[in-house]
């Protein structure tokens, strides 16, 4: 197995690192405490029962994982140590010996099995996405467990990392046994004290936490939702940490002698979804009103000059505040999947004109693009914006945005002509936006169920057919971007606030983890 | 008394089965809300099953009515973004807001009836003056940024009182409760303070335009003729008269209070019914929207009938059973 030697090294990379942290921590862990304030609600501590950012983050404060994922969506051992390929569809994983649950019964076999298939068998199906290939988990000894999956699945330690691991004795357990504590047992670096939906989680360090215990005797999740609330907070000292640092109080952070900005780049990708499968298509008439009989979108050239209208640089700088970066495909550099052979496309509006004249639409058309208003970080302005711009080119542009109630259901179908989407790439790696967004879309195979373009392309489907391997995720990459199915815009970026007397490294899925939180003294 | 009763309730039975037609009706136009919930990367077969087991997959008639079945047993519903009883992830955050909103009422009370009072009977006082141009300003300057400039001042700069939270609670009769611990009732002064400014400077003005409208009144005149002292005058005679219109204005601020107070809410992290309504509208949580407005129409028609109970203990010419025909 070729997977072997990579796996070993990051095992002692991570395992190294680990260590490095338990051992300074252990030496100072006072009655310290941490209070963060999160951007967004967490609807339930049951870690089986939503998978939203927000709650998977914070169920990771008492519970752990197979595998741990580290910020750049690496995996690493957490309670496996190690695994191994035994065939295309059985892994098998050695537990870690001597790991307690809060309760203080030993965690085994049992409770990874029990585990694993409640996350797979829950109504709500949350969790479908990760154990949809999971056939069957058995256990060979009290710490060694085999996964059978259905098909041969690369990407199990993906979703091995995304599913928590609670006590087979709470198994039966409903969500509000755990909401009330009861059965919010885990392993993880934090206990469950009181849980207030809607407000506020408060936790207590696990002393015997495998890892080494965390800095922090008390930790406090606070949601926060409204932003001017959540940053006086933080100005007043309620709070050590918030997240999403809204853009109008920079200066004000920058400036403060005891407050600091943490900036980091998330892997949410947000771009502009053309339409490419309507002839015509239903938001662009030529510019008296009257109907086209083709579909301008559908010219490579066209979407090129459209891609080229778009100061990128400038909207990452001023409408986003620098709470973005400029992306040119998927993921940045370093994820699974990014192809160095994606020819960034730059700002011109001049060539953007010539293109446009080349393709035969040098007079223009008239268009309407689309939208969601609150549901990406300035996505409305940035929607805006990007109209003005593609008027500058003579596309005359206006815009429209609604409430993700109503725009979530609408521009996946294909309704819209110009859109802007947005996918939270959480594994790290290409093969999950691509079979989203831009896979041909097929209901029995759910490829493309978010590909609101219609984009078909039979190079990308055949390749996305086959086990997400590197040179085929780079292959993937290189024919979106460079035949611009979608228009990439920018990465938003993770802006988190904190005291100065602390430090914290964001990562890239945007999760805030108290146990990473670290007093900058160290 | 008992035909008045009965009248309201049916009236009250009425406008909820218009609410929930309604309800159902409008957020089936919306969206799907499953389209909210579900995981981006599941595939058809998955969203199908979650369709099928929040029971979406039926046609809308029948949803509705397996919800008035489910109400006759006392199931409103099951919330599709927490999975618990709608009903009772309503109450558990009940008592958060009707300890704010009975704080807020009682600080528009006891500040607002006296100061109206006192710039009724005083009107060309310097000071009644100022109380006068002070309720303007409660009146017409927006919630949510004095709410803001509360927490800078008293938070930021000053540090005397936290920035939001419901801090300490004890609980009582079942419920948690912030006023019942010192630090809960310091968490509670900022929010209570914020939400009862416009509903002072409402009673503060009404009462001052009723002890104008009361004071050259022939019986007041009469009664200061008799030679009653003056305070006599005032609370039996002035106070009780100008009464009726302060409690049907207070009381159905009541309700608007309980049921609109999320900007407070939401600026001072207050975890009410406020904010559950709001986050429950955007994912178009429909059990839980339901089940809210079934419990707001019911507060509502609760507090009219309380109200005019008032009318019949402060005015003994109101009848109930008269009123209305």
């Amino acid at each position: 197995m070729s997977l072997t030697p990579t796996l070993e090294m990051a095992r002692k990379a991570g395992l190294g690192l680990l260590l490095g942290i338990a051992i300074p921590s252990m030496a100072m862990a006072a009655d310290s405490s941490l209070t963060i304030g999160m951007s967004t609600t967490f609807t339930t501590v049951d870690p089986h029962e939503t998978s939203s950012s927000p709650n998977n983050a914070a169920s990771r404060h008492i519970f752990d994982s197979l595998i741990n994922r580290g910020g750049a969506a690496e995996n690493n051992p957490q309670l496996a140590t190690d695994w191994k390929v035994v065939d295309p569809t059985h892994w098998e994983f050695h537990l870690r010996k001597g790991v307690k649950f809060h309760d203080g019964t030993t965690f085994d076999a049992e409770d990874v099995i029990a585990s694993l298939l409640r996350a797979r068998d829950k109504p709500s199906q949350a969790f479908a996405s990760y154990t949809r290939n999971i056939k069957d988990v058995t256990e060979s000894d009290p710490y060694t467990v085999v996964v059978e999956t259905t098909v041969p699945d690369p990407m199990i330690l993906n979703s091995l990392s995304r599913i928590r691991i609670i006590s087979a004795d709470h198994a039966q357990d409903s969500v509000a046994d755990f909401d009330s504590g009861k059965a919010a047992i885990g392993t993880g670096p934090f206990k469950f004290v009181s849980y207030s939906p809607g407000d506020r989680l408060v936790l207590e360090r696990n002393d015997d936490y495998f890892a080494g215990p965390s800095e922090w005797k008390n930790v406090t999740l606070r949601m926060i939702p409204d932003n001017g609330a959540r940053l006086a907070a933080l100005l007043s000292g309620d709070l050590d940490l918030i997240e999403t640092m809204p853009a109008e109080g920079v200066d004000r952070v920058e400036n403060s002698d005891n407050l600091q900005l943490i900036r980091g780049q998330s892997t949410r990708l947000v771009f502009l979804g053309v339409n490419v499968m309507d002839t015509p298509t239903a938001f662009i008439t030529a510019k008296d009103g009257s109907k086209l009989d083709k579909n301008p979108l559908q010219d490579e050239r066209v979407r090129r000059a459209l891609l080229m209208s778009i100061n990128r640089p400038a909207i990452v700088d001023r409408v986003m505040q620098k709470n973005g970066t400029v992306a040119d495909q998927f993921v940045a550099k370093g994820y699974f999947g990014h192809s160095d052979a994606v020819k960034p496309v730059k700002y011109d509006p001049e060539g953007a004109k010539k293109l446009l004249e080349d393709a035969g639409w040098g007079d223009g058309f008239k268009m309407t693009i689309q939208g969601p208003a609150g549901r990406y970080v300035n996505d409305s302005a940035v929607l805006q914006a990007v109209g003005q711009m593609f008027s500058r080119i003579g596309i005359e542009t206006s815009v429209e945005v609604m409430p993700w109630s109503m725009y979530s259901k609408k521009y996946t179908t294909g309704d819209y002509s110009v859109f802007l989407g947005s996918w939270g790439i959480n594994t790290g790696e290409v093969s999950n936006p691509a079979l989203a967004v831009v896979a041909g879309r097929d209901d029995e195979k759910g490829t493309g169920r978010y590909n609101g373009g219609g984009v078909n392309d039979p190079e990308i489907n055949k390749l996305l057919d086959e086990a997400p391997r590197k040179p085929l995720l780079e292959k993937v990459s290189e024919l979106t971007f460079n035949k611009l199915w979608i228009l990439p815009l920018h990465y938003e970026n993770v802006v988190l606030a904190a005291k100065k007397s602390i430090s914290y490294a964001p990562r890239g899925d945007k999760y805030t983890l108290a146990y990473d939180v670290k007093s900058a003294a160290n | 008394m008992l035909a008045s009763l009965l009248r309201r309730l049916i009236q009250a039975i009425m406008v909820i089965l218009a609410m929930t037609i309604i309800v159902f009706v409008g957020v089936n136009v919306i969206g799907n809300p499953v389209d909210i919930l579900i995981n981006p990367d599941a595939s058809q077969a998955e969203y199908a099953r979650v369709v099928a087991h929040l029971g979406l997959d039926r046609p809308l008639w029948q949803q509705y009515l397996m919800f008035i079945q489910g109400i006759f047993h006392g199931d409103f519903g099951t919330s599709f973004v927490y999975n618990k009883p709608a009903l009772s992830l309503i109450v558990e955050r009940l008592p958060a807001t009707l300890e704010l909103a009975i704080s807020a009422l009682l600080i528009a009370i006891v500040v607002g009836l006296p100061l109206g009072l006192y710039a009724g009977l005083h009107p060309e006082r310097m000071s009644s003056r100022l109380i006068m141009s002070g309720s303007i300003l409660g009146f017409s300057l927006p919630t949510f940024w004095v709410g803001l400039m509360f927490i800078l001042l008293f938070s930021v700069q000053l540090g005397w009182l936290p920035s939001g939270g419901r801090g300490e609670t004890a609980s009582f009769l079942d419920a948690s409760w912030s006023f019942l611990t010192a630090d809960g009732l310091h968490h509670l002064i900022l929010p209570a303070l914020n939400l009862a400014l416009f509903k002072t400077s409402l009673v503060l003005r009404l009462t001052r335009a009723g002890v104008q409208e009361v004071l050259p009144q022939d019986y007041v005149k009469f009664a200061r003729a008799k030679g009653l002292s003056e305070n006599r005058v005032i609370y039996t005679h002035v106070l009780k008269n100008l009464m009726i219109p302060v409690v049907t204005i207070t009381g159905l601020e009541f309700g608007s209070l309980i049921a609109f107070s999320v900007v407070t809410e939401s600026i001072f992290a207050w975890p009410g019914m406020g904010k559950l309504i709001i986050d429950s509208i955007n994912n178009l949580d429909r059990p839980v929207i339901v089940a809210y407005l079934m419990m707001m129409v019911i507060l509502f028609v609760a507090l009219n009938f309380i109200i005019d109970i008032c009318y019949t203990l402060l005015d003994p010419r109101v009848r109930l059973d008269t009123k209305g025909k």
